[in-house]
């Protein structure tokens, strides 16, 4: 996370407002992002390290849901694509670093 | 409590000219000055319900909309706005001091008025609840707020609502609701009671007129509303009255898009608007013949409490 700055969130129906006093800046998150900087908050990781929590979350949805063969032909390349252009998006609004 | 009417015309001009008009508009005291005849008419018909308040007291906003002298009083005669020695604005053909005058006056609230959250949206209340109507210009907004101002919704503003920070109550600034163009002959036709100003021609948003407020909501200026809803309006010909929900959190950033101080404000803007968000459902709103608008607001807010 970037340092210095104090944020604040409110989440509905999965989405959320963040402000970051930081900058001043208010950003609408999807739950995807929200969760990555939820995780990123609680302590620094890497690409691969996010991405296997990323896939044990969705594992742990999906079982719940009764679909834990959901995912089988999941494209992890693809993933861990998605994965890192949504990293480069927080870091472009100076949420996170790298470190 | 004395009003604007108690002055015969020729002490509200007196004021204007010499210690300067002192009414009460919501939270705020204005004191006016002013030499244009008409404009001193305009207000003693747009204005007449107002709380009068004693001269020399504390003023929140002091406004001059005066006609400069020398040959240009009589050459393209213009007003020009004065406030704390300074002249923020270039000067306007005289003919339009009346909507220059509620202008600045929205300009001084917008600007100054930082103990709330202040959005441009209109803001009506019926049955003990709220809707806030944000907008850009041209979307129907002052247009939608006039008709159920005429159907018996209490005004709180058509331009400026006023969100408290202490508890989120919504502040009421009602004033003349400031109709442009073809809106004018609609709310003619759909309230012909409606008590108008002199139309002005030729402004930089067209012809203006402006609409008097019904003496019921200036009477309840003092009585904060509870937010209910938050309804983004866009009139479109031949539209059907359709109201879709907005989900929160996309309402909080469209609404932080329409404030004239969130990012001035920072956390506490957030915290203001965020509580605001939570207490009210967020719709967007098509629409294209008022008497079906008035029907879906009437549902929004439902029965007296």
């Amino acid at each position: 996370m970037t340092g210095g700055q104090s944020l604040q969130r409110r989440e509905w129906d999965g989405e959320a407002v963040l402000f970051n006093d930081l900058s001043g800046a208010t950003h609408l998150l999807s739950p995807v992002a929200l969760w990555l900087l939820e995780r990123l908050e609680a302590a620094p990781d890497d690409l691969p390290g996010l991405g296997a929590a990323l896939d044990a979350e969705l594992a742990a949805e999906a079982a719940g849901d009764g679909a834990a063969d959901a995912d089988t032909d999941t494209d992890i390349a693809a993933d861990r694509e998605r994965l890192a252009e949504l990293l480069g998006d927080l870091h472009a609004l100076d949420l996170i670093e790298p470190c | 409590m004395l009003t604007v009417s108690s002055l015969t015309p020729a002490q509200l001009r007196a004021r204007l000219s010499g210690p300067g008009l002192d009414f009460q508009t919501g939270p705020f005291v204005n004191r006016l000055h002013s030499n244009i005849p008409h404009l001193a008419a305009g207000l003693a018909l747009l204005y007449a319900d107002y709380p009068l308040i004693d001269a020399g007291g504390f003023a929140d906003f002091h406004l001059d909309l005066s006609q400069p002298g020398g040959i240009r009083r009589w050459w393209r005669p213009q007003v020009r706005f004065e406030q704390d020695g300074k002249f923020p604005f270039k000067p306007l053909p005289v003919a339009q001091a009346q909507p220059f005058c509620e202008w600045m006056m929205n300009w001084c609230v917008s600007n100054r008025a930082h103990g709330y959250l202040i959005i441009h949206a209109a803001v009506v209340e019926k049955n003990g609840r709220a809707i806030i109507l944000p907008a850009p210009p041209g979307s129907g907004k002052s247009t939608l707020c006039a008709a159920l101002v005429c159907r018996g919704w209490r005004l709180l503003s058509d331009e400026l609502t006023l969100v408290r920070h202490a508890d989120g109550m919504l502040a009421p600034l009602p004033r003349p609701v400031s109709l442009k163009n073809r809106s004018i002959e609609v709310i003619r036709a759909f309230a012909p009671d409606a008590v108008f100003g002199a139309l002005v021609h030729g402004t930089m948003k067209g012809t203006v007129g402006l609409l008097r407020p019904p003496a019921a909501s200036i009477g309840r200026a003092g009585e904060a509303a509870t937010p209910h809803a938050i309804v983004f309006p866009q009139w479109e010909e031949g539209a059907p009255a359709t109201l879709e929900p907005l989900a929160r959190a996309r309402m909080f950033m469209q609404v932080a898009d329409n404030a004239f101080n969130y990012t001035l404000l920072g956390a506490r803007g957030f915290a203001t608007l965020a509580a605001l968000a939570e207490r009210s459902a967020g719709y967007t709103f098509r629409y294209s013949k008022l008497d079906d608008a008035m029907e879906v607001f009437d549902g929004l807010v439902g029965e007296a409490r």
